[in-house]
């Protein structure tokens, strides 16, 4: 034989093997790509943040106490301190070179400044030792020249400015210039008392301005205030004492300031010592004596008629002593607390996680936040300057809020919700991912109340009960069944059986009686028959098409008789009278409807595989059991389903999966409230419908983006265990009943 | 009695009542589909109402039910005017009307915008055309509309010209782009060539325009008026009538052409009306296309990877593990892919295509954006284990004779396996390949973060340069049944071509699955006699 040819061909066939044998771990490999590659995106949800210094540097001629404030730009580009002597300096970074010297104007010659109260973006109410108040704010304006190049140019904007007290000493000034114009003050004094100032200017409708001054003293009780925080708009007011117990005034109408409550906030009476406002201007960030910090906002209380009252609700890592400083971040509700030893903690408030702690060589005297949450600057006590880039995209986010009961801003208590965009900035994402595996376990769990005695008895009945011809015409028509595409099951459900339903819920319900009872009435009425030679031959696998107008009559007696009875017992109108005496609410699209529709896509799955392990059980085995002298029903009953019950179990395992990874049928028919209720009437948010409908807009690699892929992980995994056992326990099956 | 219990009878008519639940549940799908899909084309007669108070109602009658009250009926009308009342639809209480006629001369027209017209003939209004011919108003409107054709597909044959022209317009443009971004200088020769040709096609381009937009207007000239039940006039542009045709007036073969007709529009028409009229023919073009495109990936991989695994691999742990690897890729859910599609293939190799070669066109994306490509890429995957184990099983069904007489004689594996085990397990093959199209046809959840679209401007294969764009994004029936059921804004109004697609979805997977089926059934019978 040519030699060449036997080489080609010998070529070949190690070319094929090489080329199939690549082929076949592709498939491996693609098993856990898919999971790798979702679980990869999903990850830095869990990273710890980082902070790395970008610049450290000591600025010239700067003593440590002589600074009051720094803060830095958002491109961690320019850094800046104020000095008590009013000056603010810019530095370059990372070199610290000064680039710019900003004198504020003192209200009075020769003036220096007491204090600066950091608030707002960069906004800082100053007291300058005069008495007299000014509110500045820095800003940094983005440049470009002809080249494109960015250069940030700082700035500073004098907001208000506002005389000396005439009746006292103020030891500690806020002001806030509202967003329409409206300034107010409140000043501290020297002995303990608290002045409002307010400066209204309206605009009538002819563009007329009328200025309106207003000056009154707030009733602030005996106890001594040592700490004082309002919000952005002026009107709420809180203080902290130094016995431990938290004030709230509401000062909208500035003549009559009301004060809304005395919350002893500890019990040990340790004394308050610092007090901000988190982002949203909800929450009361409050830092104390003994180090610990925590939030707070105003609940309903129902003991005291429903009187809103201040209530702790997230305690955060503490510090080893006195809070001395706490600065909210201008991004989302986190919060950066300094404490006297000069240690800095980075904590958020809602997901109560502890991001960063930094305790440098030299204790930190001042700290700055930068706009967006990427920096942050500390001055030490040798005036070293220092300024960190923070990478923390997904401070919100921890295993607590993912999956357990976070008490929300404005939420009377803590709960699971699922809310992940709103129109509103300062809106805070709401990402538990309770009620979307509720909804998805609900949603199964109703399928399969459905689908699993339906298609387990079809089963048997088809592959020992029915002749075989019909069995081959049974079988084919189930797979078919499987093969009809779920967004048309979904599109049925939800637009000819749930208004279906709904109008005939009450013969849904008869239906579900009457079905059953109508077969045992059958069975009944059917002994007489049976003697009839003629009709013998029904019970040779010609059962299931007799039954058939029995069940069609029960069906439609019950919806003969549903308008009948719902005019007896519920006054004509089912969903009104549920509502009414059991305040149950009736959705259209509820976990009946889901029952049917994802039952239906489900049902030809577990057919099929508990239909071909029946059939599979070697026949020897039956024909035993039938000649020992067993009922047919005693045989599939005490010898078929027992061998076969691992095929079964195989089946029901994929139906499951297949109903927990649904998309379309559930994302139409569900009506997507995320709820966690029980009630059959009620709908759900699968977590794969809730997929579909959030990925389309929410942002490449942003939170919500990161959760949904997390989501993706969920079902993968949940499918992945379903689908592994039955697999390994159909293997099994196959090895024990090969050898027949 | 007592006996008939023991033995277990009752539990039989048990079972026998689930099947016969089961088969009922999936008749009443099918029946559903078929009775609210087969209809809709079908012309339905006009019915006027005539009420007490004198008023008028004409349109179809939808639907029949007891009022809640109780006491008597209520009907509803489809009474289309949409530009008239607002409304398409309108519920009239029974007892309110006098008499319920068909009048003869009751004219329906399909529009382009706006929903049907139901109403009267009044008056044709063609300034630059000689007399129509015809008796009747209405034979002079057919011959009006006749005339009103040719010259629209004159200004079609326009429209494809100004379209070839903004196209060739729009390749300059990125020419110009990516000079730009290859740092050629403004007054360098190559960018002014560009901009010379963009002037000269520019001007070309205006004056097909204004030609094109004079030859519309005049189009437009020609108008007909119609009056509603009422009374009301209505003047339509004849070239917005899709269709006119007198439902009552109708024998039951001119309704028959009447269906057809309906029937090519669907099939080769364009949608219309936010998708709730016309035809389906991108939705179809789109899904056969993302069929066969995933064919091409899935079913070389899902072959080869089958036939490792059942001729190739050493029967062990390793052969367990991807057999169980395998049936986890089919149980996945779908939504899985999907997303797996989107962070891999599209944020991922996509972007990554764009930054290597169009990056001048960043930050638009080409391929880092949903298109069909990805699409079919995603389900290829999601098909890929049907094939194998259709075809894994197929080659099992092979007696083990067949291959050791093959190789008895000489034959290398290889050649076993392409002249002997692949010819005969081709039927089986063949039915994974017909259940994998059948999967992906009805696989709609991976699709919507892929790159499916509600409507999409242009096919991804057509006429101009490099005739598949594999970057577009496409239509989809199965979408195009979410879409129109679950997100147009007139839910009820576009119910009826909901059913339609449906009932072409189904009919399309049904028949696949079918045949798949049958296939495979035949090829069991094949192998399963004798013992070797």
């Amino acid at each position: 034989m040519d030699q060449k040819l036997i080489k080609r061909i010998k070529r070949r066939d190690t070319l094929a093997r090489w080329i199939i044998t690549a082929g076949g771990f592709a498939i491996i490999f693609c098993v856990i790509f898919i999971l790798l590659l979702i679980a990869r995106v999903s990850f830095p949800l869990f990273a710890d943040p980082e902070a790395h210094v970008v610049a450290r540097f000591q600025p010239e001629g700067m003593a440590g106490e002589n600074i009051l404030a720094s803060g830095v730009d958002e491109y961690l580009e320019n850094a800046y301190v104020l000095t008590r002597g009013g000056e603010l300096v810019f530095f370059a970074l990372p070199s610290g070179s000064v680039v710019r010297r900003i004198e504020l104007e003192p209200p009075g010659a020769g003036d220096t400044l007491e204090a600066a109260e950091l608030h707002g973006d960069q906004v800082y109410t100053l007291l300058w030792s005069g008495g007299a108040v000014t509110v500045d704010r820095v800003a940094f304006a983005s440049q470009f020249d002809e080249d494109g190049n960015r250069t940030i140019v700082p700035r500073v904007e004098r907001q208000a400015e506002l005389s000396a007290l005439e009746d006292g000493e103020p030891v500690r000034a806020l002001a806030r210039v509202a967003r329409d114009g409206t300034l107010t003050r409140i000043s501290l004094t020297s002995d303990n008392r608290l002045l409002l100032d307010r400066v209204a200017v309206t605009q009538d409708i002819f563009g007329r301005e009328s200025r309106e001054e207003i000056r009154q003293a707030i009733d602030g009780g005996p106890d001594r205030i040592s700490a004082l925080t309002l919000d952005e708009a002026g009107d709420g007011l809180y203080a902290g004492t130094d016995n431990g117990v938290l004030l709230r005034w509401d000062l909208s109408d500035a003549r009559e300031p009301q004060r809304l409550g005395r919350v002893p906030a500890f019990d040990d009476q340790r004394q308050i010592t610092a007090l901000t406002m988190v982002y949203g201007d909800i929450s009361l960030a409050v830092g104390d004596e003994k180090g610990g910090l925590s939030t707070w906002f105003p609940v309903s209380d129902p003991s005291r008629g429903g009187e809103e009252r201040l209530r702790l609700i997230h305690e955060l890592t503490g510090h080893p002593t006195a809070v001395t400083r706490i600065i909210a971040s201008r991004r989302d509700k986190s919060l950066i607390s300094l404490d006297r030893s000069g240690i800095v903690h980075l904590d958020h408030m809602t997901s109560e996680r502890h991001l960063i702690g930094l305790d440098e060589i030299s204790p930190l005297r001042a700290v700055g936040f930068s706009t967006r949450g990427t920096g942050l600057v500390g001055i030490g006590e040798d005036a070293v300057m220092t300024v960190w880039a923070l990478y923390n995209p997904h401070p919100e986010v921890s295993l607590k809020t993912l999956f357990g009961k976070v008490w929300y801003e404005s939420y009377d208590q803590p709960v699971y919700a699922w809310q992940s965009s709103s129109s509103s900035d300062d809106f805070e994402p709401k990402l538990s991912l309770t009620p979307l595996i509720f909804g998805t376990l609900k949603g199964t769990f109703y399928a399969m109340l459905l689908a699993v005695p339906l298609a387990l008895l079809g089963a048997i009945y088809t592959s020992q009960f029915a002749r075989p011809r019909f069995r081959e015409l049974i079988k084919p028509t189930v797979e078919v069944m499987a093969a009809i595409p779920t967004v048309v099951i979904g599109f049925l459900a939800a637009l000819w059986f749930a208004p279906l339903l709904e109008r005939n819920i009450v013969a849904f319900f008869l239906s579900l009686a009457f079905v059953p009872t109508s077969l045992i009435l059958a069975i009944v009425l059917w002994q007489p028959l049976r003697r009839v030679r003629a009709l013998q031959r029904i019970e040779r696998g010609y059962e299931f098409i007799s039954l058939l107008p029995v069940l069609i009559l029960a069906v439609a007696v019950a919806f003969v008789l549903g308008p009948v009875f719902e005019g007896l017992l519920f006054g004509g109108d089912f969903t009104l009278w549920m509502f009414s005496e059991g305040g149950l609410r009736y959705d259209q699209r509820n976990s009946i409807v889901i029952s049917f529709g994802l039952g239906f896509a489900v049902i030809p799955i577990i057919f099929t595989i508990a239909e071909d392990s029946l059939s599979n059980v070697p026949s020897s085995l039956r024909a035993a059991s039938l000649a020992m002298g067993a009922s047919r029903w005693q045989t599939v009953w005490r010898v078929i389903l027992p061998s076969a019950s691992p095929g079964i179990f195989a089946g029901v395992m994929i139906g499951l999966g297949r109903a927990i990874g649904e998309t379309m049928i559930v994302l139409m028919a569900t009506g997507n409230t995320a709820i966690m209720s029980l009630s059959p009437f009620n709908g759900m948010r699968p977590l794969s419908s809730n997929i579909a409908v959030e990925i389309p807009e929410a942002p490449v690699g942003g939170t919500l983006y990161r959760i949904l892929f997390l989501s993706a992980v969920i079902l993968f995994v949940m499918t992945f265990l379903l689908n592994t056992v039955a697999e390994v326990v159909r293997q099994r099956l196959r090895r024990k009943y090969g050898q027949f | 009695m007592q006996k008939y219990w023991r033995r277990g009878e009752p539990f039989v008519w048990l079972t026998g009542a689930a099947l016969t639940l089961t088969l009922v549940m999936a008749a009443a799908l099918i029946i559903v589909v078929m009775v609210n899909g087969l209809g809709v084309f079908w012309p339905t007669e006009v019915t006027q109402a005539k009420f007490q108070d004198g008023t008028r109602v004409m349109g179809e009658i939808i639907k029949r039910e007891p009022l809640p009250s109780g006491e008597g009926d209520r009907i509803q009308f489809k009474t289309g005017n949409r530009d008239l009342y607002g409304l398409d639809f309108r519920w009239v209480d029974t007892a309110g009307i006098i008499e319920l006629d068909h009048p003869v001369e009751a004219v329906v027209l399909e529009r382009e915008e706006y929903g049907n017209f139901y109403g009267f003939l009044h008056e044709i209004n063609a300034p630059d055309l000689d007399q129509p011919a015809g008796e009747t108003l209405g034979e002079q409107l057919s011959a009006v509309r006749q005339s009103v054709e040719k010259r629209q597909q004159e200004i079609g044959q326009l429209e494809e010209r100004v379209a070839g022209l903004s196209d060739r317009m729009q390749d300059l443009r990125l020419e110009l782009q990516k000079l730009e971004f290859e740092g050629y200088p403004p007054e360098s020769s190559a960018v002014k060539e560009v901009r010379q040709r963009q002037s000269l096609l520019r001007e070309d381009f205006d004056t097909l325009v204004a030609r094109h937009e004079d030859r519309r207007r005049e189009l437009r000239q020609i108008q007909a008026t119609f009056a509603d039940v009422s009374g009301t006039l209505k003047t339509v542009a004849v070239a917005d009538i899709v269709r006119a045709y007198y439902p009552n007036d109708m024998a039951w073969w001119e309704k028959a052409v009447f269906y057809l007709s309906k029937l090519k529009e669907l099939f080769l028409g364009e949608p219309r009306e936010a998708n709730t009229e016309g035809g389906l023919f991108p939705a179809i073009f789109g899904t056969v296309m993302l069929i066969f495109l995933m064919s091409l990936f899935s079913f070389p991989l899902g072959v080869i990877a089958a036939i490792y695994l059942r001729e190739y691999a050493k029967e062990g742990p390793i052969v367990r593990v991807v057999r169980i690897a395998v049936n986890n890729l089919a149980g996945i859910p779908s939504i899985v892919y999907g997303i797996f599609g989107l962070g891999f293939f599209i944020y991922g190799v996509g972007g990554s295509l764009d930054r290597l070669f169009f990056p001048e066109r960043l930050p638009t994306p080409t391929f880092g954006t949903g298109g069909i490509l990805w699409a079919s890429l995603t389900l290829a995957l999601l098909t890929v284990p049907v094939v194998i184990v259709a075809t894994d099983e197929a080659l099992g069904a092979i007696p083990k004779g067949v291959r050791e007489g093959s190789l008895a004689l000489g034959a290398t594996k290889f050649q076993t396996l392409s002249r002997i085990l692949v010819p005969m397990a081709s039927p089986g093959i063949m039915t994974g390949l017909i259940l994998a199209m059948a999967r992906a046809a009805g696989e709609v959840a991976p699709l919507m973060i892929t790159g499916v679209v509600k409507l999409a401007p242009a096919l991804p294969l057509d006429g101009d340069f490099p005739f598949l764009h594999l970057d577009r994004k496409f239509m989809h029936l199965g979408f195009h049944i979410y879409d129109i059921g679950f997100q147009s804004p007139n839910v009820e109004a576009a119910k009826p071509m909901v059913f339609v697609t449906t009932l072409l979805l189904v009919l399309i997977v049904l028949i696949m699955s079918s045949v798949a089926i049958h296939l495979r059934n035949k090829m069991k019978k094949r192998y399963t006699y004798g013992t070797f």
